[in-house]
């Protein structure tokens, strides 16, 4: 090979880096522009909404809520307790033991005084067998709660259970780990019941990191910015991910993922496309794309709707290495959603969501870690080559991690002005300073973490189903 | 009649405010609770001759409050609680747990001033 | 001065990428430190607002009390009769206007002095929002006497009238929150501003007027549903169902015009008003909706009939059923279910197997209800030959 080949080939490299790179910063300034602009509309609409009609009202429509629970028996009590305490009236909750090992049954049945009942369950979606069967509270104090205990299947096979279960006409599917504030169920109600226009067939909620939080008897007392630098690190994250992200992504109707710690669905949608999907790691993603998909050829008008209220708190890890392996699994699912529903992509059959949606995660959240490491790769045989033009290296680093700041700037900005919730003297300085160190905590670990999912998805299959079993706190997605 | 004393918990401070001045003017010496958690300290310090509670209260509702001092508390002190259009659940579940009289909202507060009374003679 | 100058050279070398990726740098360095120092100076604007409002909303609340019982010899009134003589005065609904205009001139000294007070401090915006939440969130809480008080300080404040200036901006959120306003504390001379509202192009402005005319007019401000074209959100029929429900005369006018709208969610409203208001009276309208273009009218016809009773409709279900959707068919079950009768039972047999399992579990059950002894006749049937529904079924009893 002569080296005017070898210097054309790094020049289409160059260009190609170049292009990566200049796409990715667009579209996170479009990003923010919308988003900005849908959080402005959001809160004038919201400045006046009377929420203690709907609450009260018994012709409001039901919900159920499911939550899955498996070995969570340290929290079980107080967990459910919580969910009991919402302040909807027209709601009932649905606890799935998804065949726990611990006593997590033994414990709700003293709590809330429980006792088997008959319950004929209409199969709709193929799930596991019970195991003890079903249980009803004697106390009335208790009576929206039903506790379900079924052979171990994963965290889908034990939502679908509760979608089989549920006989409202909206469910929540939620991690029981997690703490609802008590006006989350109206606040996410709301927009299936105020659109005419399409279809709403699920809405998401936001992910507030609760580490740290003083909460007592299930009820988020106060919030605290944490001392350990990679739950910081993931605030700031999921503020950029939910404020920014979704928020332009729900504007756009292209929303591709709704957390599986907290979305309401249209229950009945929800089971004609057959429920979650019990063979991949990423149900809360593929469930969406599904119903997305279904609309789509259906013909029927529909939307995914987002409230950007911080609703729901749940518990960040802590040790870098639970971190790993929640994003490892969060790469995993999104690698499988997007092989499955492959024919989505760049089909103009499917509109925004084939035309940009489905290809912009494709790009920039699926393939983006494997660009980089090849950028890595790229800019050590130019080192070796010693061709490496150190004014646009530097240049190009400076400013993509500018940028970085920058974004993670606004996303605080829109935090400020909107919800507001560190409050405390001090916490804006700190959060600023974050955003400038957080490229270093956070990115490489994410990194890390996302190439070792790709190799765990081509190379070792029996991880993947090996860790099918829940594993509590860490299993809230929200990529 | 003598002088009681009233734990009033109510989240709207106006109300709070405007309840106070009312029943202080009846003679009854009054302790302001904001939200649920309040309250029950209140209640816990001070063993009040009455207790005046909403449903809907931050962080502890008022049926959590009234299960907490017929339950844990076991004490008999009257309870009142006020509830707004469309709660009728949760009012009988205020009832079953053991409250005496309830306020639907919105109520004229001389209304509540002889339903208090009532309650204290 | 060398260096200086070398370094124009350099730059001016560069290539044009570079220069670009330059004046990139320089924007963003610019912007975070100015963005940095702004957030600083936000949070602690938003800290002091924050205490403002505090401060200010406890000295309003205090003025306010003040006011509302400044006038004290109607309590004194109230406080002398005896309780059954005091709750006939309030049965009595005062025509509002009028008493209103009578209160007014009552105003005592020290009232007057409140209102003047306030009425400077809501030249303010900011301080006019605390003093406007403040009302508002009171009428929520306290009626009667003390609300039409409320009112008159509003009214005198002169805070209605920024109100009314409001209800004319372009703007559609600042549009919606004065209807909303106006509604909460009864004001009736907006009225002819809102009725434009009815169809406006935004749904958070057409809502507010929609509630405004029944917050007003109870069911008479139903009307604005004769000519209604844009949709009524569920949202929408929620919080109107709820006001209505709160008002004493609970009288319903005609709401065959509703049912018979060419708009469907109009339809929708007025089933949900023929439930809850038991209106035997409109069988017949309700039967031709059985044929109505839209399957979920259709399915919620089918649900209000049985709550009312609809056994005409029942029959004519049964003849028919086989043309019926899925819904309809589990609908018409569910009517059944309430409304069965010892002759249903060869229809009820016929659809012991129907393909969904919902319906055949209901068949089963009202099987049961009326004729046990067949009922343990399929209950002996060997497993093979029973339906899902009577394989679930058996274990419960």
């Amino acid at each position: 090979m002569d080296t005017s080949t070898v210097n054309l080939i790094l020049e289409i490299f160059h260009y190609l880096f170049f292009l990566f790179t200049f796409s990715v910063i667009t579209s996170y300034v479009v990003l923010s522009l919308i988003s900005v602009r849908e959080t402005i509309e959001y809160r004038k609409k919201n400045s006046f909404v009377n929420y203690k009609d709907i609450l009260s009202s018994t012709i409001s429509p039901s919900i159920t809520i499911i939550a899955p629970a498996y070995n969570e028996s340290l929290n079980i009590v107080e967990n459910v307790r919580s969910l009991l305490s919402n302040h909807y009236v027209n709601y009932d909750v649905v606890i799935v033991n998804d065949g726990s090992k611990d006593d997590s049954l033994e414990k709700l049945i003293t709590a809330f005084d429980l006792e088997k009942i008959e319950f004929i369950i209409n199969e709709k979606i193929k799930t596991q067998p019970l195991r003890s069967g079903v249980f009803k509270s004697k106390n009335p104090a208790f009576e929206k709660l039903m506790v379900v205990d079924k052979e171990n299947g994963g965290k889908a096979d034990a939502l679908n259970l509760g979608l089989n279960i549920s006989k409202s006409k909206y469910v929540a599917c939620i991690d029981v780990d997690c703490l609802l504030l008590e006006d989350a169920l109206q606040k996410m109600i709301k927009p299936f019941l105020e659109e005419t226009e399409a279809k709403v067939i699920a809405t998401g909620g936001v992910i507030r990191i609760a580490n740290s939080c003083k909460i007592k008897g299930g009820k988020l007392i106060e919030v605290n910015l944490p001392k350990n630098l990679l739950v910081q690190a993931q605030i700031l994250e999921y503020l950029r991910t939910f404020l920014l992200g979704r928020m332009a992504w729900s504007r756009l109707n292209g929303l591709l993922v709704i957390s599986g710690a907290f979305g309401i669905f249209d229950k009945n949608i929800a089971i004609e496309v057959g429920g979650y999907d019990t063979n991949t790691v990423g149900e809360d993603m593929e469930i969406i794309v599904r119903m997305r998909r279904h609309m789509e050829e259906i013909g029927e008008k529909y939307k995914v709707s987002y409230i950007p209220d911080p609703l729901c708190w749940t518990e960040a890890p802590e040790s870098y290495k639970i971190f790993i392996s929640q994003r490892n699994r969060w790469t995993r699912g999104t690698i499988e959603t997007l092989r499955k529903h492959r024919k989505i992509g760049f089909n103009p059959k499917y509109g925004i969501f084939g035309l940009i949606s489905y290809p912009y995660w494709l790009i920039f959240e699926r393939l983006a870690p494997l660009i980089e490491v090849i950028g890595i790769i790229y800019f050590v045989v130019l080192l070796i080559l010693k061709q490496v033009r150190w004014e646009y290296a530097l240049s190009f680093l400076l400013l993509s991690y500018l940028f970085s700041i920058l974004f993670s700037i606004v996303a605080l900005y829109s935090e400020e002005l909107t919800y507001h919730q560190y409050k405390k003297k001090g916490t804006g300085f700190k959060l600023i300073l974050l955003s400038a160190i957080e490229p270093f905590i956070l990115h490489p670990v994410i990194l890390y973490s996302a190439i070792r999912g790709n190799i765990d998805y081509y190379f070792n299959k029996t991880i993947k189903w090996g860790e099918m079993e829940r594993t509590g706190l860490s299993s809230s997605s929200s990529s | 009649m003598n002088k009681c004393k009233i734990v009033l918990a109510e989240d709207n401070s106006t109300l709070s405010l405007l309840l106070k001045f009312r029943l202080e003017r009846e003679g009854h010496e009054l302790l302001m609770a904001k939200d649920g958690k309040m309250a029950i300290e209140l209640i816990e310090n001070h063993s009040p001759d009455l207790i005046l509670t909403d449903i809907m209260m931050p962080f502890i509702s008022g049926l959590e409050v009234i299960s907490h001092v017929r339950n844990k508390l076991e004490t008999q002190v009257p309870i009142i609680v006020f509830s707004s259009a469309g709660q009728e659940e949760m009012v009988l579940k205020a009832f079953s747990l053991g409250a005496n009289d309830f306020m639907g909202k919105p109520f004229s507060p001389n209304e509540l001033v002889i339903r208090v009374n009532r309650l204290l003679a | 001065m060398t260096t200086y100058q070398y370094l124009i050279d350099y730059y001016r070398e560069l290539p044009f990428l570079i220069k670009l990726i330059g004046a990139l740098i320089t924007l963003s360095v610019i912007l975070i430190i100015g963005l940095t120092i702004y957030l600083k100076g936000i949070r602690r604007y938003q800290r002091k607002k924050h205490a403002d409002i505090l401060k200010f909303k406890s000295e309003y609340e205090v003025m306010l009390v003040e006011f509302l019982y400044a006038d004290d010899h109607i309590e004194n009134e109230v406080e002398k009769n005896s309780f059954n003589e005091w709750l006939e005065q309030i049965e009595v609904e005062p025509a509002i206007q009028d008493e209103l205009d009578d209160t007014i001139k009552d105003l005592s000294p020290i009232q007057q002095s409140i209102i003047s007070k306030l009425r400077k401090e809501a030249l303010v915006k900011s301080k006019r929002k605390i003093i406007i939440s403040i009302l508002y969130k009171l009428m929520e809480e306290v009626s009667g006497e003390m609300s039409d008080s409320i009112k008159v300080l509003y009214i005198e404040t002169g805070l209605i009238d920024y109100a009314l200036k409001k209800i004319n901006n372009t703007e559609w959120s600042i549009k919606a929150k004065s209807i909303g306003e106006l509604s909460r504390f009864e004001v009736k001379e907006g009225h002819y501003e809102v009725v434009k509202c009815m169809d406006h192009s935004n749904k958070e402005v057409r809502k507010e007027a929609h509630l405004y005319m029944v917050n007003l007019f109870q069911f008479d401000g139903l009307y604005f549903l004769n000519e209604l074209k844009t949709p009524l959100s569920e949202w929408d029929q929620i919080q109107i169902l709820e006001i209505l429900q709160r008002f004493d005369d609970q009288q319903i006018c005609d709401i065959r015009p509703w049912l018979k709208s060419t708009n469907d969610t109009v339809v929708l409203f007025g089933l949900k008003l023929a439930q809850i208001y038991n209106q035997y009276e409109i069988n017949d309208t309700l039967i031709e909706l059985l044929s109505h273009k839209s399957k979920s009218i259709r399915v919620c016809v089918i649900e209000v009939l049985t709550h009312l009773y609809g056994l005409e409709a029942k029959d004519m279900l049964k003849a028919n059923f086989n043309e019926l959707s899925l819904e309809e068919q589990l609908s018409f079950f569910t009517m059944l279910e309430k409304l069965v009768i010892p002759s249903d039972e060869p229809f009820i047999e016929k659809h012991l197997f129907h393909k969904d399992f919902e319906i055949q579990l209901l068949a089963l059950k009202i099987l049961k209800s009326i004729n046990e002894d067949k009922y343990k006749v399929l209950n002996n049937l060997p497993a093979d030959q029973k339906s899902k529904a009577m394989l679930q079924l058996e274990n419960t009893i």
